[in-house]
């Protein structure tokens, strides 16, 4: 069968074309601080009765105006604004959105391309990380020595929630944001999202979100901590209002994007693309996707009625008042326990994905590896609960949800299975992104059984609320998630940049990253064990030893991380050259050339077999 | 096909004989280390949950010894050396049978401590009560904790007063109801060696029961973060015999 390729040129769009061809990250600063100015004067000659200029309102309706601005300064709303006033887009319109020839300046602006938006989330996710990084620096060097000698209790305290937060929302994105955008699309066979708009959208509305929360730590923090539990929000100061409103416009972000990647995987793949032959990673992704649209609501109206609650006068969270803080932490876990899962299974998708090529082994039980993603999920909405323990909310339901948590361990035993069952017998090719397959089992296993005890209340009545939790849930953030989210970037960064990532400064990042990570987790456990409260910002002499030794390990992630941003800051013009297929897989974006041209694919392929046919004689070909 | 059994067949030993020796070294650390790590425990709530600890530790240590076991046989034994992309591995799609006990081995794993969780977190709301249970009402406030005594509950010029301290004092082998609340904001009420803890919230009453069974002072600690001074929202609890826990209270002034 032969076709041919007809091979057309597209003109380049015309120059001009308005003001909105000229828009860009800098004219969405610029926009931004000057709606958050105007917002601000208008609420503070209308609302601000005490006259210091920053009460609640003030600070929440800054925080808007700096949205709407940076958005109407990016250009997120002109081809709304163009369609509304009866002007439809052209095809050059669309070519330029794109960021068609456009060379480097494509990554300063609103471009619609899905590889453009997966590495701008890949710049994103390492600016949250490092932010995220150095506020984890300051709490362990607080930590060193009992006594505060760093930092004061007040910074100490914001720094525990800007990291909490900045952490979270950077583990959210850090392999969803730049692989479901970069290699989703061409994984099922499609020339880019389905809303390529909506793919923009949701990467610039995270951007926005970022200086609010890093400005949250300017105007006195929000030192309460990440939990924002109520009634102690309320005597936070403005840093809080600012702190909340980073997570609104995040969850705003979350939501377009969790909506154009289910769309994408349902509406856009290729002929003969099934369901059964979705690579495994598409399906994490819109497992994580689905399971994201249900719990980031929940996060948007915990905020919503705690900000009320500070700027209306409204009671939801007050008992005295009629309200309750139960109502805040039930709220606040709907969505922080589905939430554990959004992070947790693009990850272990992407392990697998690179498991399967490295092992050289079809997937092991691919339907059950779904089924046990699928448990994940769903037993993830019905356990939140777990985290409210010790509360003294509604103590009969203590059983259930014990029972629901344990469960869970059934569904992750499933991922064992399979990552064990593919390594089994393979020809295992150490290259870089399978460090972090090997460290990935390691961690998890330790994260996974600490957290069956914590779901056991009679020991949970012993260890919640201690350093054993922040252990536990670090071994599962750090240990596994930032895991599976390095080994992601080593495995796709040849697709992306045409080059590997250095393998030598690679292999000394894993390990400094491995044994860090044990090092400050495993001395964790033993402060918690031996009695030491989380959030402490000093302790009693007995923990002096631990915290130091945990210090210390958070030093070596530091140290490995820099060496791993090196890397990919050196690599990514200056590496060994990959050629497209550097790693021998069957995916679909592994059989596009590198670099990817716009829309993908010259000829959309046709799927007659899954990517996993590895040892297998083919039958045609 | 016979060297690809003798192969598969020997990685199944080596692994096996690699997890029975894991799991050996588990169990005697899950044992020996889960206690020392933790604090001395003062009451049989502690001492359930310490025991708990070491049988669940128990449990896993089969479960992450297989796990370590496979991992570190394909490291040493089925890493590929030469040069370039590895040739293909066999194709081994699915083994039923292996899903199948897989299943249903880590859902009787889960049974199992589900069962046990369960009865002993009955047994613990079957409540110590009893006659002579005794009711102390506990308060956190930025940044302290004080305990009221209401059986000493009288009235002087009309104004009803009590023992109240700062400082927890207990008789030994008595059951103990804490009425749990707070002044201002969310704390947590931990006594550190008898394994309860509960959040005091204001203008909400919580409980949690106890009863010390071993003399000596011990840990109060805040677990929830309440502001600037948390870390150092700590007190001690003393733990005296009945009678001495008597004179010390009949000592005490009592006020508002």
């Amino acid at each position: 069968m032969t076709s041919t390729i007809e091979h057309s040129t597209v003109s380049a769009p015309a120059l001009g074309g308005g003001i909105y061809r000229r828009l860009n990250f800098g004219t969405a600063l610029i926009a931004g601080v000057v709606f958050a100015v105007i917002a601000w004067w208008v609420a503070h000659s209308l609302l601000d009765s005490d006259g210091r200029g920053f009460s609640d309102q003030v600070m929440v309706i800054t925080a808007v105006g700096w949205v709407v601005g940076f958005e109407l300064g990016i250009g997120a709303f002109t081809s709304i604004g163009k369609w509304f006033t009866g002007r439809d887009q052209t095809h050059a319109d669309e070519m330029y959105l794109a960021g068609k020839d456009a060379g480097q300046a494509r990554y300063w602006r609103f471009t619609t391309d899905h590889k453009v938006v997966g590495v701008q989330y890949i710049v994103v996710t390492m600016i949250l990380l490092g932010a995220g990084g150095l506020l984890a620096m300051g709490i362990r060097t607080n930590l060193l020595s009992p006594g505060n000698h760093f930092v004061n209790q007040q910074i100490y305290n914001s720094f525990l929630s800007v990291h909490g937060m900045l952490m979270i929302l950077a583990l959210i994105v850090a392999v969803a944001g730049p692989w479901a955008n970069f290699v989703v699309p061409i994984m099922v066979g499609a020339r880019d999202m389905a809303f390529p708009r909506l793919n923009a959208l949701s990467l610039w509305t995270l951007v926005a979100a970022i200086p609010l929360l890093l400005g949250s730590l300017a105007v006195g923090g929000n030192d309460m901590g990440w939990v924002t539990q109520a009634p102690i929000s309320n005597q936070s100061g403005v840093g809080f209002d600012l702190f909340a409103m980073a997570i609104i416009t995040f969850t705003v972000s979350t939501t377009v994007a969790g909506v154009n990647t289910i769309c994408t995987v349902l509406t856009m793949r290729t002929k003969g693309m099934t369901l059964e032959r979705l690579p495994i990673f598409v399906w994490a992704s819109s497992i994580a996707a689905a399971l994201g649209l249900y719990a980031f609501p929940f996060f948007l109206v915990v905020m919503s009625l705690n900000i009320s609650d500070r700027m209306n006068g409204t009671s939801f969270f007050i008992a005295s008042e009629g309200g309750t803080g139960w109502l805040q932490e039930n709220l606040f876990w709907l969505m922080g326990h589905p939430e554990v899962y959004v992070i947790l299974l693009p990850a272990v998708g992407a392990l697998l994905e690179i498991t399967t090529v490295f092992a050289r082994k079809p997937l092991f039980s691919y339907r059950t590896s779904i089924a046990g993603m699928a448990g994940l999920a769903g037993l993830s909405v019905l356990v939140w609960a777990h985290h409210m323990f010790t509360t003294g909310w509604a103590p009969a339901l203590g059983g259930p949800f014990m029972v629901t948590t344990e469960m869970i361990s059934i569904p992750t035993g499933i991922i064992f299975l399979v990552l064990l069952g593919t390594l089994w017998r393979g020809n295992i090719w150490m290259r870089l992104p399978m460090y972090w397959v090997f460290g990935f089992i390691s961690n998890f296993i330790v994260g996974g059984i600490t957290g069956i005890y914590l779901s056991d209340i009679p020991v949970d009545n012993q260890m919640h609320g201690t350093m054993f939790v922040v252990a536990h849930f670090h071994y599962v953030f750090v240990g596994s998630v930032l895991f599976g989210a390095i080994g992601a970037l080593c495995f796709w960064y040849p697709k992306v940049t045409g080059r590997f990532l250095d393998e030598r400064m690679g292999k000394i990042s894993f390990w400094l990253v491995f044994i860090g990570t044990n090092v400050t987790f495993l001395a964790m456990f033993v402060s918690g064990l031996r009695g030491m409260p989380r959030r402490y910002s000093s302790y009693s002499l007995i923990f002096e030893h631990m915290n130091t030794v945990s210090t210390i390990g958070a030093y070596v992630i530091m140290a490995g991380m820099l060496v791993l941003l090196g890397a990919v800051i050196s690599s990514w013009n200056k590496g060994e050259p990959s050629g497209p297929n550097p790693w021998g897989s069957k995916t679909l974006e592994w059989l596009v050339p590198t670099p990817v041209p716009l829309e993908n694919f010259e000829v959309l392929p046709v799927i007659t077999e899954d990517p996993y046919t590895y040892g297998e004689a083919r039958t045609n070909s | 096909m016979t060297s690809e059994k003798t192969t598969t067949s020997r990685a199944i030993v080596t692994i096996g004989i690699l997890w029975v020796l894991l799991t050996a070294a588990g169990v005697l650390v899950s044992i020996y280390a889960t206690p020392w790590l933790m604090p001395d425990s003062a009451s049989n709530t502690m001492h359930m949950g310490i025991l708990t600890m070491i049988i669940f530790s128990v449990a896993a240590a089969p479960v992450a010894a297989l796990v370590y076991a496979v991992v570190l046989y394909a490291l040493a034994k089925w890493r590929y050396t030469g040069e370039g992309i590895p040739p293909d591995g066999p194709s081994l799609r699915a083994n039923s049978p292996l899903t199948m006990v897989w299943i249903i081995g880590s859902t009787a794993l889960t049974l199992f401590l589900l069962v046990w969780g369960l009865s002993l977190l009955a047994s613990d709301n079957s409540g110590q009560g009893g006659a002579n249970e005794m009711t102390v009402n506990v308060t956190g406030q930025q940044w302290l904790w004080s305990f009221q005594y209401p059986s000493t509950a009288s009235t002087q010029n009309g104004t009803p007063v009590s023992v109240s301290n700062e400082d927890l004092y207990l008789p030994v082998n008595t059951p103990i109801k804490f009425n749990v609340t707070s002044k201002d904001v969310d704390h947590g009420f931990w006594i550190v060696q008898m394994g309860i803890k509960i959040n005091a919230i204001p203008d909400t009453i919580t409980t949690t029961e106890v009863t010390p069974n071993k003399l000596g002072d011990y840990d109060i600690r805040c677990t929830e973060i309440c502001g600037l001074n948390h870390s150092y929202m700590t007190t001690k609890v003393h733990v005296l015999t009945e009678k001495a826990f008597s004179n010390w209270l009949a000592a005490q002034p009592k006020h508002f």
